[in-house]
């Protein structure tokens, strides 16, 4: 491990001023929320800081509040308070129930909403020190690899998958996520957060080095609104998705008045199917349309040698999470 | 009914009654002292540089910078610190000595040049604490001649392969020379022209790591000439031994300590490289050092079970009758050999004409070792596989065709006694087979398919030399002293009860020494599941001598003490001594999410006199859950292109947590053959041998497809289902 220096920041303005600050020293930042990501790079040489600017001395921002009826959830709230959050369980399960899912309890303890998004891809490769496009380097190593978790959607020319659970589900609510730099502040739509990598394979956000994620805003949703959060995994606890899928549905009497869908797990960002969304919109959710939902779901899907499977798995849970959630009681 | 059945078990004071362990207190209060917790004064702490590349030849290495590094105090490498460790790489891969270190010629030093995989220590660095020898690492530099390498064993074999030991990528055996393993028993020509029909198939099993929670570390201390080292071991008599035999000294010379370890299931058999290499910075910096290894480091530097690759072909008559077995099997050894790569199985099968050869590669993955029945689950997964697939063809009953051509006694094979036919009828009736298995595999509708598989095993309880000591003194208290350590079966525990059952008295008047080979006598180790046999008859033979002295003597006065010790050598007269039992499993498979689950376990084990049926049950529980995440999830997988391992670790391999474990229903069927310390048999390693078969069988009933390549993940089940 790399020994760094720590830098305490009382505020968000104050932490992008210590890594702009850092960057002109010649030297390299980042941020640490829960650290549970970023320690674990440190310490398999990975990640190599100079200056680790350390966000939990900041004050204010640990909290979820009620906003006229959506929700400002401060970028330090860490996803154990996140998911036992009465409103957020009340009014938007889907994000309580993506919280819960992370990992583990301890890990669910330290890590934070903000950390949470901006978690480095789990791909193998990147985790194992390869010189790849997330490290740096030029090249993807996963589609002529292994690559049975990597991207079917939006990859090339890193095929890693986006590994958030909270992601896909800021999206599917329209959340805005507030980002504050040395000069000032900006929002942005979730869905404009995150990069494929053919805009730029380095990275998974539109970040710059001395940016702060400091809230998400997660605005009020219509009456009969029902969401769920159903991830696919490869044991019980402690992984990331196999695949995902984040699900918004507006319902009147059965009728699906509009939908929002994300997929977690198979694409470098968090996967919206518009097109099935518009297939649902208008409709009454049968089996049959819950099956359509899932074809064309997968449609333009371009697996890789040894993720083929998730096509059918994608196909199946949009098909069953729909169906499900637009006929629960 | 088999009429070599033992007899039925007269009830015990302390013995057969469930123990909690006499530690548990100091393991779950933090209390309890792991080799990692030892600290000496003015102790250093090293940290190991490992290969980065599979295969290479390193041309030079310059530790310059590190040792200038202020708070280093010693650096090593293949050039001024490199040791013969003897236990790293065996000719033969049998039951390590003195003699085969001595025939063994493809050798293991503790840093190789060349090295042979990713992780392969290269050098160490002592310094006053782990930050400054981590610095140190990534100031020496290494100058690699990269090499060409071989990761699948099947390519390993070829002769274009590159060869990673001089003589050739197939393994020597203890004659120096490169031929498989094989067994030969009647005709095959015979077998196969008298059969109706003919089968082949071929399985795969993957490298599972132990994954015992910790991971290894190592504390060296020399005193003048004597050496102290607390390291985990399975065996701290062997482990001693080991170490003198590796480092020049003798016996005597060298101290092994393990009070409290935290896992072994065969990864710390033995003396270990790391123990070497922390006694040789120890006396190059002149104070105690501890080395310690991080999870990956663990994963990849000690070993795993071996993968395996097994064709079969089998003859059978339309009866069911099996008339050939023609079995070839590859063991992937990694670059070293530390175990024999054996595929076991075929020997549970009746059958006059068999061929069997095993052929154990190296390769350039991390080495292939001891885990938990070295030899069986993988085995047995490829051939009851094979069996139940035959059944299902011939239109038989798994259970059936089980009973029919298993292995019975006969004139030339005596039991001490026998009961795998009744482990094989409970478990059946306890599982309510004839309704859970389904005649028509896949047959259930809907995507969610339920199937039941089946699996037995016989596994060695051979009786065995050991040793143990047992004093009294005047406040009635004895202390007992067994070279034991407690991998996880509770072997501090069962000797102390064994103790007081035969000296009649409650366990809590029975002080246990173990661990420290300065205070106790020499002990078996607890590898091959034989510590309660052999350790434990010892305990109970030194307590039969203390008794007649107190009857002799009286309970001694003052400060006076008696003492007995008994180092017996049992037999079982020329009976093979096993332990028995069959695996019953139901599992659900969700077709569309190429899911599985495990919604029915059955576990029906004769392992003799059960001692405490506390540690006993969970034995086979957890071993039961490791057959399942072996048959399931684990793996290490390899980039093929640059030789590199993608996912070691609890996370990358998926091991199953709390949450995953199915309910494991343990039932035992006790008998007493009149040998081993109450006609106790084995049981630790046995449980292990069949969830990976049972399982697999479960999941091909449920989706009526054979799924022959172990783990089961979801890949394979929607590749097969696709
Ligand atoms: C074994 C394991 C299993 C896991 N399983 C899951 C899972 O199932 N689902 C899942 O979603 N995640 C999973 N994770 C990842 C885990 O959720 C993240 O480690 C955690 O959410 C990160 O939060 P943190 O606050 O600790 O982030 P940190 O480690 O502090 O930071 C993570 C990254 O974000 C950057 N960062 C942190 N805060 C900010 C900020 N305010 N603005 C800009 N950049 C910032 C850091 O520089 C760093 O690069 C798993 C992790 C482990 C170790």
């Amino acid at each position: 491990m790399k020994t760094f220096v720590n830098a305490n920041a009382r505020d968000f303005k104050e932490a992008a001023t210590l890594a702009r600050q850092a960057a002109r020293d010649g030297k390299s930042a980042a941020f640490s929320g829960g650290g549970s990501d970023l320690l674990g790079l440190i310490k398999e040489g990975i990640a190599a800081p100079d200056v680790v600017v350390n966000l939990r001395s900041v004050r204010n921002a640990q909290r979820v509040q009620d906003a006229s009826g959506g929700l400002t959830i401060g970028g330090l709230t860490t996803l154990d308070d996140l998911s036992r959050d009465g409103a957020v369980r009340q009014r938007f399960a889907v994000l309580a129930e993506a919280a819960e899912t992370v990992a583990t309890p301890q890990i669910r303890n330290v890590a934070t909403v903000a950390g949470n998004v901006c978690q480095r891809p789990w791909c193998w490769y990147y985790r194992n020190g390869f010189p790849c496009f997330k490290a740096g380097g030029r090249t993807c190593f996963s589609p002529t690899g292994e690559n049975q978790f990597h991207a079917i959607f939006g990859g090339g020319p890193s095929y890693i998958v986006h590994p958030s659970d909270l992601a896909p589900a800021f999206v599917a609510l329209d959340a805005t996520f507030r980002i504050a730099g040395p000069s000032g502040e900006r929002t942005l739509p979730a869905a404009d957060f995150f990069v494929l990598p053919r805009e730029n394979a380095a990275r998974e956000n539109v970040l710059a080095n001395d940016e702060v994620l400091t809230a998400v805003q997660v605005p009020a949703i219509a009456r009969d609104t029902r969401t769920t959060y159903n991830k696919i995994m490869d044991r019980e606890a402690w992984t990331h998705a196999v695949v995902s899928a984040a699900v918004v549905l507006q319902m009147d009497q059965g009728v699906c008045r509009a939908a929002r869908i994300v997929l977690g797990g198979v694409a470098p960002i968090p996967w919206r199917l518009p097109q099935v969304e518009r297939l649902l919109a208008g409709q009454r959710i049968t089996a049959e349309l819950a099956a359509r939902a899932g074809e064309v779901a997968v449609e333009g899907a371009m697996p890789l040698p040894k993720n083929r499977y998730k096509v059918p798995l994608v196909q199946s849970l949009v098909k069953r999470t729909v169906l499900d959630l637009a006929t629960r009681t | 009914m088999s009429e070599q059945t033992g007899t039925p078990l007269s009830a015990l004071a302390t013995v057969g009654h469930a123990t909690p362990r006499i530690d548990a207190l100091e393991r779950v209060t933090g209390r309890a002292t792991y080799t990692a917790d030892v600290v000496l004064p003015g102790m250093l702490f090293a940290r190991a540089l490992r290969s980065p590349h599979p295969h290479a030849r390193i041309r030079r290495i310059d530790t310059a910078r590190a040792e200038a590094l202020p708070g280093v105090r010693a650096v090593i490498t293949h050039e001024n610190g490199a040791v013969w460790w003897g236990a790293g790489s065996i000719a033969g891969g049998g039951q390590y000595n003195d003699e085969l270190k001595q025939i063994t010629k493809q050798r293991r030093y503790t840093f190789n040049n060349p090295v042979r995989f990713v992780g392969e220590p290269v050098a160490a660095v002592a310094a006053v604490n782990r930050h400054v020898a981590e610095e140190a690492l990534r100031l020496i530099t290494v100058d690699y001649e990269v090499l060409p390498f071989v990761i699948d064993p099947e390519e390993a074999l070829e002769p274009s392969a590159v060869k990673i030991w001089p003589e050739g990528n197939l393994a020597l055996n203890t004659r120096n020379e490169a031929q498989p393993n094989a067994v030969r028993r009647g005709s095959l020509d015979e077998g196969f022209g008298a059969a109706d029909e003919v089968f082949e198939n071929r399985f795969t099993t993957a490298f599972v790591h132990n994954a015992q929670m910790e991971p290894r570390a190592s504390v060296a201390h020399w005193e003048g000439d004597k050496l102290t080292v607390y390291t985990p071991t399975g065996g701290i008599s062997n482990c001693r031994h080991d170490i003198a035999r590796d480092l020049g000294i003798a016996d005597e010379n060298v101290r092994v300590v393990c009070q409290y370890m935290g896992g072994n299931f065969g990864n710390k058999n033995q003396n270990q490289d790391a123990d070497l290499i922390a006694a040789t910075l120890a006396r190059k910096a002149g104070a105690p050092v501890r080395l310690e290894l991080s999870r990956k480091e663990d994963w990849l530097g000690m070993h795993g079970r071996w993968h395996t690759i097994q064709r079969y072909k089998v003859g059978v008559k339309k009866d069911g009758t099996i008339t050939a077995i023609q079995s070839r099997a590859i063991s992937g050894m990694g670059g070293y050999r530390k175990n024999s790569g054996g595929v076991s199985g075929l020997e549970l099968y009746e059958c006059p004409n068999v061929e069997s050869t095993t052929y154990p590669v190296y390769t350039n993955r991390t080495s292939s070792g001891n885990n938990r029945g070295p030899s069986d689950p993988q085995g047995f997964f490829g051939i009851e596989s094979m069996m139940d697939e035959i059944a299902h063809k011939l239109k038989m009953d798994p259970v059936e065709f089980a009973l029919k051509n298993m292995r019975k006694p006969s004139a030339q094979l005596q039991y001490t006694n026998y009961s795998l036919d009744e482990c094989i009828r409970r478990g059946a009736e306890l599982f309510d087979w004839k309704r859970r298995w389904r005649p028509t595999p896949g047959s259930d509708v809907g995507p969610v398919k339920r199937g039941a598989g089946m699996s037995f095993m016989a596994f060695r309880a051979g009786l065995g030399r050991s040793s143990a000591m047992l004093r009294i003194d005047a406040r009635r208290r004895y202390t007992l002293f067994v070279g034991v350590t407690d991998v996880g079966g509770g072997a501090k525990t069962t000797m102390g009860m064994i103790a007081a059952e035969e000296l009649g008295v409650p366990l809590s008047q029975v002080d246990v020494v173990s661990g420290d080979t300065d205070r106790c006598p020499y002990s078996v180790g607890e590898s091959g599941s034989r510590t309660t046999i052999m350790t434990g008859y010892a305990v109970v033979e030194a307590a039969r001598d203390l008794k007649r002295q107190i009857a002799e003597h009286g309970i001694p006065a003052g400060n006076d003490v008696l003492t007995a010790s008994a180092t017996p050598n049992p037999n079982s007269g020329g009976k093979v001594r096993s332990c028995f039992g069959a695996h019953f499993v139901e599992a659900e498979v969700d077709t569309e999410l190429g899911a599985v689950r495990i919604t029915k376990y059955v576990a029906v084990h004769e392992s003799g006199r059960i001692m405490n049926p506390l540690t006993a049950r969970d034995q086979i529980r957890g071993a039961a859950l490791q057959g399942i995440g072996q048959a399931l999830r684990e793996d290490l997988l390899y980039d093929r292109r640059n030789g590199q391992p993608l996912n070691a670790g609890y996370y990358g391999a998926r091991h199953m947590t709390h949450l995953g474990a199915a309910d494991i229903e343990v039932t035992f069927i006790e008998v007493d053959d009149g040998f081993g310390p109450y006609g106790a048999k084995t049981i630790g390693e046995s449980g292990i041998i069949l969830g990976p078969a049972a399982v697999a069988n479960a999941v091909s009933n449920a989706i009526g497809r054979r799924i022959t390549d172990i783990p089961i993940a979801r890949d394979r089940i929607m590749g097969a289902l696709a």
